[in-house]
This record gives structure tokens, sequence and C-alpha cells, in this order.
């Protein structure tokens, strides 16, 4: 009986860990951390919305002392959400420094700040290429681009559709409404190239307190002021960054919306599309490509060569596929480009492609021997890399590969030959000569 | 130190609040009664699923809420429901699923035999004796009650009430919380539990119960007000503080748990409760400050709450809302007020006064005192006609008091006193004489000036060097002719290469003026020449004519930077789409053939080459050759043509070693045939040398 049910637990064990993996870039276990459950039910629209499409959330309070990420050494969740502006210090063994091992191992994060937020919630986003306005008493405000409200008057409730142009990150359906933003603003790091501006402000927002008279200039003003960011990490973890967590309310989801000096009033604001796209990109279910079936050989021939002589032609095949929360689908754009490559590219090609994900091409080896690789970098907004390289090295003619009978030779030929002719004639004269 | 964590999620819990009731300086916005946007949100929430609810509890929940609300298009789930509640009404239910299945009875009204509610009657009577558990006291009282409004022919009342009300107030604690069973944590939303059901206790009496044991009760429920929690702007709620072994109740939940208990008590014994009109009002403020919930359990706990405050013996509370803070004087707006109950229904024939309004910059000034609002029968609201004069854009605080007419209003109806509302006043500002000018720094001469019409589209072309100043002057008036300083006042220069300065124009009453001294700014500048793009934003809360406007370009020259301290350029932020994008393809340059002549003067020297050969048959054939010297003998002649034949057979294995054959083949062949040749022209030289030998000799 008890080796019965040693079989079956240990036939359960792989079960049991839904890891992420490459192999199914989901993440399947989400940690929420709040700073008061009334946020679980102030966001639920959100939160309903991650439940439906297969998440399992895991609702802690901040400070809750048996909060932890990893146990053994292993993660026990593929993403976390701070959804607690305020805390100052997490409960459990979680600090910035575990938050940041935890994206660093590549896992996903979203960030929710609003304007009373924590110096801890701002360290782990300037961790991530995001300061957010130094001034801890500091909102957005836009006089020329907020949210009409009969109830709102100091402007720091924003209308904002400045949106990143792309359709991985947001959806190929264009957000239909402004998006209600009421929270503090960033600006991004220069020298950090990972992170990005999804939701800037107007050219006429700042970010100052609202209730105090401007002496100085504020330090964020404009469209280089970042409202909502998002970084793709170099191992593909994606983090999310909000200056503002009502964004995600269902206030905002269910508010009607009118920009300042528009005509159209939308019935309902761009806030729950533009979170869902954006929760959609974070959590992997779109822009997540994986390369498989990399091929090259001479044509004519199907296998592989393990070795190319200058001049051969060849051809190159590669296979993408973009993860869409459920399967691989084929991965179809017109710009993957192939590099033949030592030291810098020789030939550098976009590949044409069958649109089902079959990327080929075809080229003529340099004539320049030495190890070569195929290199594919492909780095596009909003998708993961593809860094794929495969070294082959390229050999010079051999020598009896080099061309016979050249025309211009002829002369030599003919020299040789009648001379050869005339040897054999002048041997039976001399001999037999009378 | 293990206070610390505690304090901060208080801290944290009182800031989120705060930010859901959108607080402003010292007065806050207030939350309007129930809406339509409820009754959505409840039929979005409380969904049937496949026509009937998840449990009884919800079920129950739901058909309450749609009963409070007044929902019209409620699904109709009676035939999926009544037979759950019949199948749970036996006596062996739990008592948890039997207390929900008799309160959906108690809305649905199922056809249920009279039997059955005596069968469960008597066991829950047997429960109430023996029961030692707060729950379970609460559920079974509970049914009970409900049997008793459901089936009017069945005995439900208590034989020995005194002995279950003592049982529950043994469990009561000294600062007015309860515990759920003997062990010591204590609860508040156990004390709601409990109340409710020493409430039902005494409907359920046989006797009366003891009066002086109902009114410690009632010193119970003020212990347990003093433990409420408060907010700044009179909000009032109770929380949870974590307790051992049972569910973790939500504040909203808690105070939901209190305010059944106390109404519920209130309800049933005679003689008011003391509890002061402001925190039942700071309770109604709580729970129309979560605004809708997206949680079922909490949109239920808040309309019930609300409809039990609506109804209460206490005091009714009265909401003050605006329907809007922002008024624009431009479109002469018209400040409404509105009062309700919490869940909408009109409010008692009241006045609404506004004691005094004052500007948020000047506090002690008011601009308004003492003005009676009219009441406008039709909309329902209280109108304030027309601003007065004093009234200039800017951000006031309005300061409003309920006055009833009924006098004996105040014991029954609950008004918060002075009521503090933010107000925003909203103008057109006029922006006038915009002067943009380019002064030589010694003099202060003129060198160029300009005038905007900043209200147009009008844009200027400056140019100006180091040695020079910019100045820009605009003059703010608000409607009513006073200076204005708006919260926003940029001037903006913007380098070609995307750098950008920000200057804060500062004000000498309307005057708005910055002069800007190049010599001063080259370092600032990163001694960048060329052209700067000039842009000045305007804005503030309360100027309608908020605006952002390019004024044109001034051409800046600045001296080159000294290489000492060459000035370090601070990065700028990359454009992603430029940053990401495909590269241009490379193809590789393959080298180029050496040049070779054509084929035809190859082939022209290969004629000339055959010449000599040519040449050379011709002038034997002239010689008259003959070959009479071959060997006439058999054995000669064998050897003479095997040995002309060795000859053309290594000249063909030439011919091969050129076409195909590699080096060792042709020289392993060439040894066989050299041995051959050897062999056979040995013996035909020598015969030829004999021969001719002989013939010397001869």
């Amino acid at each position: 009986m008890s080796k019965k049910l040693i079989v079956l637990f240990l036939g359960l064990v792989p079960l049991l860990c839904t890891c992420f993996s490459p192999d199914t870039p989901s993440d399947r276990r989400v940690l929420v951390l709040l700073d008061d459950f009334a946020i679980k039910s102030s966001h639920s629209i959100f939160f309903n919305n991650l439940k439906s499409r297969g998440f399992d959330l895991d609702f802690k309070l901040a400070d809750d002392p048996t909060i932890s990420l990893q146990r053994y050494g292993q993660y026990l969740y593929d993403a976390l959400i701070l959804f607690s502006p305020t805390i100052e210090r997490f409960g459990g063994s979680i600090d910035a420094a575990a938050i940041l091992d935890f994206v660093d191992s590549g896992h996903d994060l979203i960030v929710a700040a609003n304007g009373n937020a924590s110096d801890l919630i701002r360290e782990i986003a300037t961790e991530c290429g995001v300061d957010f306005d130094e001034d801890s008493s500091a909102l957005v405000i836009d006089h020329s681009g907020y949210a009409v409200s009969a109830t709102e008057g100091d402007h720091t409730l924003i209308a904002s559709d400045d949106f990143i142009k792309s359709d991985v990150i947001l959806g190929s359906e264009k957000i239909k409404a402004p998006v209600l933003f009421q929270g503090i603003g960033h600006s991004l790091n220069p020298s950090n190239s990972l992170v990005l501006k999804v939701l800037s402000a107007s050219p006429s927002a700042y970010s100052a307190n609202p209730k105090s008279k401007l002496t100085s200039p504020p330090s964020l003003t404009g469209t280089s002021m970042s409202l909502v960011s998002v970084v793709q990490a170099r191992n593909n973890a994606r983090i999310l960054i909000s200056g503002s967590l009502s964004m995600f309310s269902n206030r905002f989801f269910r508010s009607d919306v009118q920009k300042a000096g528009s005509p159209t009033k939308h019935d309902k604001s761009g806030n729950e599309q533009f979170v869902t796209e954006l929760s959609k990109w974070v959590f992997h279910e779109r822009g997540h490509l994986k390369a498989v079936n990399v091929k090259h050989h001479k044509v004519g021939e199907v296998d592989e060569p393990a070795i190319y002589r200058i001049n051969d032609d060849l051809e190159y095949s590669v296979e993408i596929y973009e993860w869409s929360g459920k399967t691989w689908e084929p991965y179809v754009a017109n710009d993957v480009q192939v590099q033949f490559y030592m030291m810098s590219p020789y030939v550098l090609k976009t590949l044409s492609t069958d649109n089902k994900g079959y990327y080929f091409t075809a080229f003529k080896v340099p004539d320049v021997y030495g190890v070569f690789q195929f290199k594919v970098e492909y780095e596009r907004l909003g998708y993961t890399s593809l860094s794929l390289s495969k070294q082959i090295p390229v050999r010079p003619f051999r020598h009896n590969e080099y061309e016979r009978f050249i025309p211009a030779a002829y002369p030599y030929y003919g020299a040789a030959f009648s001379m050869m002719a005339g040897f054999f004639i002048f041997t039976a004269v001399h001999l037999y000569h009378k | 130190m293990l206070l610390l964590p505690r304090m901060s999620s208080n801290l944290a819990r009182l800031l989120l609040l705060l930010l859901f009731a959108f607080s402003i300086c010292d007065a806050v916005a207030l939350p309007g009664p129930i809406s339509d946007r409820h009754r959505s949100a409840a039929l979005e929430l409380f969904a049937p699923q496949h026509g009937s609810f998840a449990s009884l509890e919800e079920s129950y929940e739901a058909l309450r809420i749609f009963e409070i609300l007044a929902v019209r298009e409620k699904p109709d789930v009676r035939a999926t429901t009544c037979p759950k509640v019949l199948e749970n009404l036996v006596s062996s239910t739990p008592l948890k699923d039997l207390f929900y299945a008799l309160k959906v009875n108690g809305i649905l009204k199922c056809k249920v035999n009279g039997d059955i509610f005596k069968d469960i009657a008597s066991r829950l009577k047997a429960t109430v004796k023996d029961a030692k558990t707060l729950v379970d006291l609460y559920y079974s009282i509970g049914s009970l009650l409900l049997i008793k409004d459901q089936a009017s022919d069945v005995d439900v009342l208590l034989a020995d009430a005194d002995g279950t009300f003592h049982s529950i107030k043994a469990l009561s604690q000294s600062d007015g919380k309860w515990r759920y069973t003997d062990k010591p944590e204590s609860s508040t939303y156990a004390a709601g539990l409990a109340l409710e059901a020493l409430a039902g206790v005494i409907t359920l009496a046989s006797s009366e119960i003891d009066q002086s044991r109902v009114n410690l009760v009632k010193n119970d429920i003020l212990k347990l007000f003093d433990s409420i929690e408060k907010y700044d702007d009179g909000t009032f709620y109770f929380d949870e503080k974590l307790v051992g072994g049972h569910e973790h109740q939500g504040s909203i939940s808690t105070t939901s748990s209190v305010v059944r208990g106390v109404f519920a008590f209130a309800a049933v014994t005679s003689g008011k409760i003391n509890l002061p009109g402001d925190k039942i009002l700071g309770l109604a403020k709580f729970f129309l400050g979560i605004g809708i919930p997206g949680d079922a359990k909490d949109l239920f706990n808040q309309i019930e709450s609300l409809a039990l405050l609506e109804s209460n013996r206490i005091s009714i509370p009265l909401i003050l809302s605006l329907p809007a803070s922002v008024y624009s004087l431009s479109n002469k707006d018209k400040l409404k007020v509105r009062v309700n109950t919490v869940l909408g229904s009109a409010a008692p024939p009241l006045t609404v006064k506004l004691v005094r309004a004052f500007s948020t910059v000047a506090k002690d000034s008011a601009v308004i005192q003492n003005k009676d609002l009219k009441y406008d029968q039709n909309s329902g609201h209280h109108v304030l006609d027309v601003l007065p004069d004093e009234v200039d854009v800017g951000i006031y605080v309005f300061v409003f008091e309920m006055v009833l007419h009924d006098a004996d209003g105040e014991k029954v109806y609950a008004t918060g006193g002075q009521i503090h509302v933010p107000i925003y006043v909203t103008g057109i500002v006029k922006v006038s004489n915009a002067e943009i000018a380019v002064l030589d720094n010694d003099l202060g001469s003129i060198e160029t000036q300009k005038t905007l019409d900043l209200a147009g589209n009008d844009i200027v072309s400056l140019s100006a060097n180091h040695l020079q100043k910019f100045r820009f002057s605009f003059q703010l008036t608000t409607p009513r002719g006073h200076a204005f300083k708006p919260h926003q006042a940029f001037l903006k220069l913007k380098h070609e290469t995307k750098y950008e300065h920000i200057f804060v124009v500062g004000n000498a009453g309307k005057k708005f003026e910055i002069v800007l001294d190049f010599l001063g700014l080259v370092e600032k500048f990163y001694y960048l020449s060329g052209r700067y793009d000039i842009e000045l934003t305007v804005g503030d809360a309360v100027m309608e004519n908020s605006f952002l406007r390019p004024l044109g370009h001034l051409e800046l020259d600045l001296p080159e930077a000294p290489t000492s301290k060459a000035p370090r350029l601070p990065p700028l932020a990359v454009d992603p789409y430029t940053r990401y994008g495909p590269k241009a393809e490379i193809t590789h340059l393959f080298r180029t053939p050496e040049k070779r002549p054509p084929t035809q003067l190859s082939l022209i020297f290969l004629s000339l080459t055959l010449l000599p050969l040519i040449g050379f048959l011709v002038g034997l054939l002239r010689l008259g050759v003959n070959l009479r010297n071959f060997p006439s003998s058999a054995a000669p002649a064998t050897y003479a043509i095997l040995f002309h034949l060795g000859i053309a057979a290594v000249l063909v294995l030439y011919v091969l070693f050129w076409l195909k054959l590699d080096l060792f083949t042709t020289l392993k062949t060439t040894a066989l045939l050299g041995v051959f040749l050897l062999f056979v022209g040995h013996r035909i030289l020598s015969h030829l040398a004999t021969t001719s030998a002989k013939l010397k000799s001869a």
C-alpha cells in the first residue's frame, strides 16, 4: 500500500513543478503583494482578467511575515505583482535584492507606484532603469491634457494617449480611448537601453507638487517624462513599471473619459485595454520568439557540411515561432537577417519567408577563408531577442580544384605537344634514314 | 520594534483610503450616494452561472442586493434556487447552510411544508441550548428568527432566553469585543455577530429579558465604539486585528458586521443607544468612500450596511454631495448641492446654508458668508444662483451646513455639522502684452524687439550672441481683473540636438518677465551654438485656456568651448524606433579574376606554335626522307616497332599526365616503360650499330 503511495507521489512530482521553462514560457503562478486587501477588491477587474487567462494569483499583504519568493533554492512563483506602493519594508525574506534576483533569474515583475511611493519601491524602479521624481510630493500635472472631470479640479487626473507604436507590446488593435493616469512620473535612465517608454506624458505635462508654488523648474517635464515604462532584460524577463496604481483600478477601468480640448467623450477609458494588452506582453503571451531548425547546406544538397569551400553557394534556413499564450504560432516578419560573420559581417542578408515561420536565403561563401559564423541577431522593439550563431570553417581551393585547360595557355600546350610529335618523328627519321 | 510593521501597515491603509476619497487640502470631495453604477456593478458581480448561484450564501447576497437596490432587470433564479433551498431545509444540514437556505426562502418564498419548519425549529432549539461557540449560536438563533417570520404557526420561542442571553454575554470582553469560543482571542467581527444574536434572543424570548442585562450590552456597544478607527476627513470604521483560528476579516466586513449587530440590537430594544451622530455619519462615509467594490462579498456588505444605515433607529445619516466641484466662471455655472440619504432617496425638508467660502491662499478672508441655497424642486438640488464678484478664479473651500426644517430632525438625522468642500473656480485668463526682445548686454539697449499675440499663431525668429540678453514678458489677468499667478509658467529653449533648458517665468504683479543673460548661461547651454526653438507653457488648474505654444526660434551664437573644460554632454535618450530595425544589407565583394587575353588570340598563337612542326615535316619531305635503314629481319624489326611504340607510350603517358593522371601513377608507369625502353632500345640500337659497323668495315 505504502509502496503504491510512494509511486503515486513520485508520479505526481513532475506535475507539481510547473516552473518557467523556455519551451512553455508562460508564467502561471503570480505572487501579488498588496498594501491592503481592499486593493484586491478595488482592482478586481484586472485580477479577474489575469485569472481568466489561466494565472494562479496568490494575494499576500506586503508586510506579511510569511511571504517568500523561493524555498530550497526553487522559486515558488513565476511572476510578481507589487501593488504595494507605500511599503517601506517587505515582510518575510523579501527585500529589493531578492526581487532583483527574482528578475535576474528570468521572472517577470509588475510594479505600480503612486503619490506615496516608498523608498523601497523607488529603489526597485531605479535598479530597473526608471527614476521616479525625487520629490515625494510631486504628481504628474497636465493643464492641457487632463481628463475632464466635474469632481477633480487639480488636473492630476491625466488622459494620456501618447502610446508606444508597437503592435507587439500593445496589441494589434489600436487603444480606443485615452488612458486615465493619476500618479507620479519618471524618467528613463539614458544609459539603459533595455527600458522603453510605453505611455509618455504630453509636451505640456510636468511633475510637481500641485499644492505648492513652483520656484525652480521641475526635474521632469514634457515628453521626456514617462508615465508607464517596460523593461525587457537580456534574459527576457519583463518588467512593467507604472507611476499610477489607480491606473489598474476598477474605477478607472469603468470611468468615462474626455480629454481636455477634445470634443469626443469616450464611454469607457482605454485603461482596461491598455493594461490587459500590456500584461499580456509582460507575461510573455506575446512577443516571445523561439528559433528552431537552423539549417544550412550547399545548394543542391541536403546535409550540413563540416566545412565550406570559398565561393560555394549555400542555403540557410531557420524557423521562428512566437508564443501566443497557449501554442507556438509561426512568426511573420520580413526583416529577419542573417550574417556570415568573421570579426565583422562579410555577408548580411535579409531572409525571405513563406509567411509560415520559415525563413530562408541563399548566398555565395566569400572568397576569404577562416572560421565563420552564421549569426542571426534579431532584436525588435518588444520582441525577445534571438541570438543564434553557428560556427562553420571555410577553406580555400585544393590544388586540384583550380581551373584546368585555360584558353590563354593553349599556345604552351600546343608548343609542348608539337615538340613531342616532332621528337617522335625525329627519332624514327634519325634511326632509319639512309 | 515589533510595533513598526503594524504601524506602517496602518499608515498604508490610511493613505490608501485617503486616495479612495481623493483628499484635497483640508477639505475632501464628498462621495455621492449609491447610484446606477452600483446597480450595474451588482448585476455584473452577481451574475448567475447556468441559471443559479454557486452557493446559497451567494444567492442570498445577490437577491438581497437586488432587493435593496430595486434592480429591475434582475436575473430570475427562482426555478433553480428553490429546489436547492428545499434540499437544505432538513434538520441534518450544517447550520450555516440552513441559515442561508432560510434567508433565501425569506426572499423567494418557495413552497415549503410547515412540518419541515417544525422539525428544524426543534433541532435548532436543542442546538441553542448546547451550543458553545458564538458562530453556532448566531446561526441557530438567526435561523429561528427567520422561521418565525416565514411560518407564524411554528413555536420558535426560547424557553430559557435568559440563559441563552447570558451564555452569549459571557463571551464578551471588557473592551466591547467578543470571543468566538472560550479561547481568549477577541474580535470586533464577533462582536457584530454576538449583538445580532442577542437581538435575536430578545425577539425570541418567551418572557421579557431583564432590562439591566440589556443595558449592560448597550454599554458594551458604547465601549466597542470607543475602539472605532478614524480618518482625518471624518470617516469612521472598524478594523480587525489578526486573530488566530478564524478567517481574517477586512475592514469592510468587520464594519459591516458591527453595523448589522448594533442596528439589529437597537431595533429590538426600547430606549435609545447613545451613539453620536457623527460616528454613524462616519460609518456611512466609510461605506460610500469605498466606491464600487470589485468583490461580490464587499459589495454585499457595503450595500446591506448602507441599507441598514438608511433606516436605523439611532440616527439616519444625510449625505451632502456636489455633482461638480469644478465651476467655470466663463460658463456661469451654478453651484449645486444635493442632499440625500445614503441610498439616494430624498432627504427631509431642509435648507443648505453656505456658512462661508474662503480661498485656499487667503484662509482668513471669507469671500462669501452666510448664504442660504435655494431649493429647486424639479432637480432636487440646492442651488447658489450667482457666485458673487469677489469669487475670482482659484481654489476655494466652501463650508456648508444643513439646517433641518423640522426641529426634532436633529435627533433622527445625522448631518455632520459643517462640511468643508474644495471648489475649483475656473475661468479664462487674459494673456496680453507679450514682448520678446534681444538686448545688448552693456547698455541694455534694445537690439530687436517684437510683440506677439499669444492667442494667435505668430512666430518670431531672432538671433543673438553670448554678449546679449534675451527678454520675454507677458501679462496675465483674471476675468475679474486681478493678477494671476499660474502654477506652470515655463519657457523652454530646445536645441536642435534635443537638449532642453527650462526656465520658470517669474512675475511682479500682473507682469511676467524673464531675462536670460547668455553670458552666464554659456556653460549651462554646453557651448552649443545653433538654432534654439522657444516654447512657452502657461497652465493652471483653474485656467481654462492653459496653453503650450511655440514662440519661434533663436539663432544663438555662443563661443567655442575652451579645450581645458570641454563640456561633457549628458547622454540623450535613444529613440527606440531607430535603435531597433533591420540593418543595411552587406554583400561580399569577390576578388576580380586576373585579366586574360581573348580566346581568339590564344588560338592564333596556338596555330603559330604548330608552325615549326609543320615546317619540320615539310623540310623532311623536301630532303627526301626515307626509312630504308629499317631492319629487314624479323627480330630487329619487332624490337624497332616495340621501341617506337614504347616512345609513343611515354609521350601518351605525358598527355595522360596532363589530362588526368597524378604524378605517382605517372612515375610508376614511366619507370616500367623506361625499363622496357632500355631493353628494346638497347637491342635495336646495338643492332643498328653493328649493321653500320659492318657497312663501314665492308
